[in-house]
């Protein structure tokens, strides 16, 4: 399908797919399988300029939109997740600072981001707070020219890799979701820790890690918003960066169709291709569907937001949904049209299959997004 | 520093086609590519520039106009200027006459403190219009170069590869250097370069340009060698052999073989 994207949009695609195509597919299986963090292309994507191309101008990105961060996240989902979600994990910590910085902490940490010097990381959940972010209990407290943050934090990816961090505190207990406040804390603040680093099924070459603060001082000017605009911080990202996890989804999808397309024209079996074969036609043709139907909705969603839409919560959400389901349902079909060989690490489908799971859980898990999704509909009535 | 370097457009070796009337390669846009040896010279280039950033790159191809989409390739990879010689005249060129056109261009340009080129195209393999160039321009040529570092202002030293043998020389420029293909890794493009590119319009000379050429020199007619004709080897299949239960002295055998391999 043409989707009309500029020229600037089609070249940044190219780019992003030319990196996954020629060095993410070589390693994909090694990364996943050891559980290496991908330092290596997150580099080369700094190198290539690709690390800013949401960033605004002023900032020293490419001034593009969501769009443009999709584009980049679909192309090297297509080869591994695991790697893509390193990338977009930063674009997750960019945005809070991008919404809600001040122009000094614009300066500071989005041009660093932009060029690559520095990895992004966002700190919401806890082992008691999932679906539940309101439950929060990570404390800041203000103390002079510092706030005190005491807690934990849970499944925080890029965990122990990135160097800033957008993390969520409750600033006053009593008034609830409205005594959250956000911080940028930097890697090196005394009394900021790692704890576990989870061994994951899918998205192994990504890292999620346990972050522990123990007194840890961050400079007052380092509050993100105003005190307790921290849930409003955590949402407004989330409807800018739920797309991200489309896109992973959309090129997990796209990357285990092309596997499995390809290797039904080549697989014999009753002396005939398996592509001959009517179930598995169905199949492909449903796989494709779904796939387009999905990128339609992303590509749409995106231009929605990057075009200055107001309120863009259900379609974020919706096409979170959409194309997670929709991976997960390819890359079970895609195992299941190769047969034995769909099941074992020679191919990579099984690893898109471990991988496409974790996009129906993070970032709101699909329960809560279509919770999100009906909220808004009924609001609308 | 002024680097130039000599990119040609090539069929992919693997999609060859001869045309066996006018016993020359046919030559489609979409499997043309930039020769492998002459991007890593271009490599070279670009790291030199990663070290000198005032240095200027341009890249020198000879082609039809059908070259411009590949030679935009160059420009994603940093280049800043890219120049192509085409001229209907220029075609059936052979290597001798391709590097007497090539070195005109090059005077017509100005002055170049280096000259990189690859040590031979994939399509014709006769590693002789690098050396011929530097003859024309009256330059120092070093073939077979696998590194280049600077040196000091004005000299580089150059590392030359020949069988197993490493030699390394101290080079004052200007000079001509020929690069062993797989010499290094070419890098990536960058978003701005490509963005770049895609409106670049690469600049052509013909051979009016080129002050002082003696045109009866270049084309089918000016070269000195012609295609007598071609003709396909088809590869035996390698035989192979398989030793369920070896014997001593096969084992022997075959260990003397491969130590002999490596
Ligand atoms: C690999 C990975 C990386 C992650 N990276 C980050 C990160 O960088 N930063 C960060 O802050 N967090 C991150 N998370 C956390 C992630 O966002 C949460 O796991 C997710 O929001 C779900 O929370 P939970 O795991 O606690 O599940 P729970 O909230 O315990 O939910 C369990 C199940 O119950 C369902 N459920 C819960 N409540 C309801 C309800 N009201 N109605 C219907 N169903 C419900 C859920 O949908 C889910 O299926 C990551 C998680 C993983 C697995």
């Amino acid at each position: 399908m043409d989707y009309f994207l500029t020229d600037n949009q089609k070249i940044i695609k190219r780019l992003a797919k030319k990196i996954s195509d020629e060095v993410i597919s070589k390693v994909a299986s090694k990364y996943d399988w050891e559980g290496i963090f991908p330092k290596d292309i997150l580099d080369l994507l700094a190198y290539t300029e690709l690390t800013g191309v949401y960033i605004p101008k002023e900032y020293g990105g490419f001034g593009g939109g969501v769009l443009e961060m999709c584009l980049v996240v679909e192309e090297l989902s297509r080869n591994c997740a695991g790697i893509a979600v390193s990338y977009a994990a930063t674009a997750l910590g960019a945005y809070p600072i991008m919404l809600y910085g001040t122009e000094n902490q614009k300066k500071k940490y989005l041009t660093r981001i932009a060029k690559g010097e520095a990895i992004a990381a966002f700190a919401l959940t806890e082992a008691d707070a999932g679906s539940d972010v309101s439950n929060i209990k990570t404390v800041a407290e203000k103390q002079g020219d510092f706030y005190i943050l005491n807690g934990n934090k849970h499944w925080i990816t890029n965990g122990a890799e990135a160097d800033i961090y957008v993390v969520f505190a409750v600033t006053d207990k009593s008034k609830g979701p409205r005594g959250i406040s956000a911080f940028i804390v930097e890697k090196g603040y005394e009394g900021f820790y790692f704890g576990k680093k989870e061994d994951k099924m899918g998205i192994r070459a990504s890292s999620t890690t346990e972050l522990i603060f123990e007194n840890c001082k961050v400079p007052k000017e380092n509050l993100l918003g105003r005190e307790g605009t921290g849930f409003i911080v955590a949402m407004k990202t989330f409807d800018r960066t739920r797309p991200g996890v489309a896109a992973m989804a959309v090129g997990i999808a796209q990357g285990a169709y092309e596997h499995a397309l390809k290797y039904a024209r080549e697989r014999i079996q009753f002396g005939q291709p398996l592509t001959s074969f009517q179930a598995i036609q169905h199949m492909l043709a449903d796989m494709y569907i779904n796939i387009e139907a999905a990128r339609s909705l992303l590509y749409s969603t995106c231009r929605m937001i990057d075009n200055g839409a107001k309120n863009y919560t259900k379609e974020s959400s919706a096409c979170k949904v959409f194309a997670s389901d929709v991976a997960m349902k390819v890359t079970v079909d895609a195992v299941q049209i190769m047969g034995g060989n769909g099941y074992v690490k020679d191919y990579p489908v099984e690893k898109m299959m471990r991988d496409a799971k974790v996009t129906q859980i993070f970032e709101g898990a699909n329960q809560i997004q279509r919770n999100i999704i009906a909220s808004e509909i009924v609001k609308d009535l | 520093m002024n680097i130039l370097v000599c990119v040609k457009q090539i069929v992919n070796p693997d999609k060859i086609e001869y045309d066996s009337t006018t016993k020359t390669i046919k030559r489609s846009l979409q499997h043309l590519m930039n020769n492998p040896a002459d991007l890593n010279a271009l490599e070279f280039a670009l790291k030199l520039k990663d070290i000198y950033p005032d240095s200027q790159i341009y890249t020198l191809s000879m082609g039809s106009l059908e070259c411009r989409e590949k030679i935009k390739e160059l420009v994603e990879l940093g280049v800043d200027d890219a120049i192509l010689l085409s001229d209907k005249r220029l075609a059936g060129s052979d290597a001798s006459s391709t590097a007497y056109a090539l070195s005109f261009a090059i005077k017509t340009l100005g002055r170049f403190d280096l000259i990189l080129c690859g040590e031979h195209s994939l399509d014709g393999e006769t590693s002789i219009v690098p050396p011929q160039i530097a003859q024309y321009l009256g330059i120092c040529h070093i073939a077979s170069v696998v590194d280049i570092n600077p040196k000091d202002e004005g000299t580089l030293e150059v590392v030359k590869k020949i069988e197993n043998v490493m030699a390394k020389f101290e080079v004052k420029l200007p000079v001509l250097l020929s690069v062993k293909k797989d010499s290094n890794l070419v890098r990536f493009p960058k978003l701005s370069f490509m963005i770049r590119a895609h409106s670049y319009e690469p600049k052509v000379l013909t051979l009016d340009d080129l002050k002082d050429i003696d045109v009866k020199k270049v084309g089918l007619e000016g070269s000195k060698t012609a295609v007598d004709g071609f003709e396909e080897e088809m590869m035996e299949s390698t035989s192979c052999k398989i030793y369920e239960q070896a014997s001593a002295s096969e084992i022997e055998c075959l260990a003397d073989i491969i130590l002999k391999l490596i």
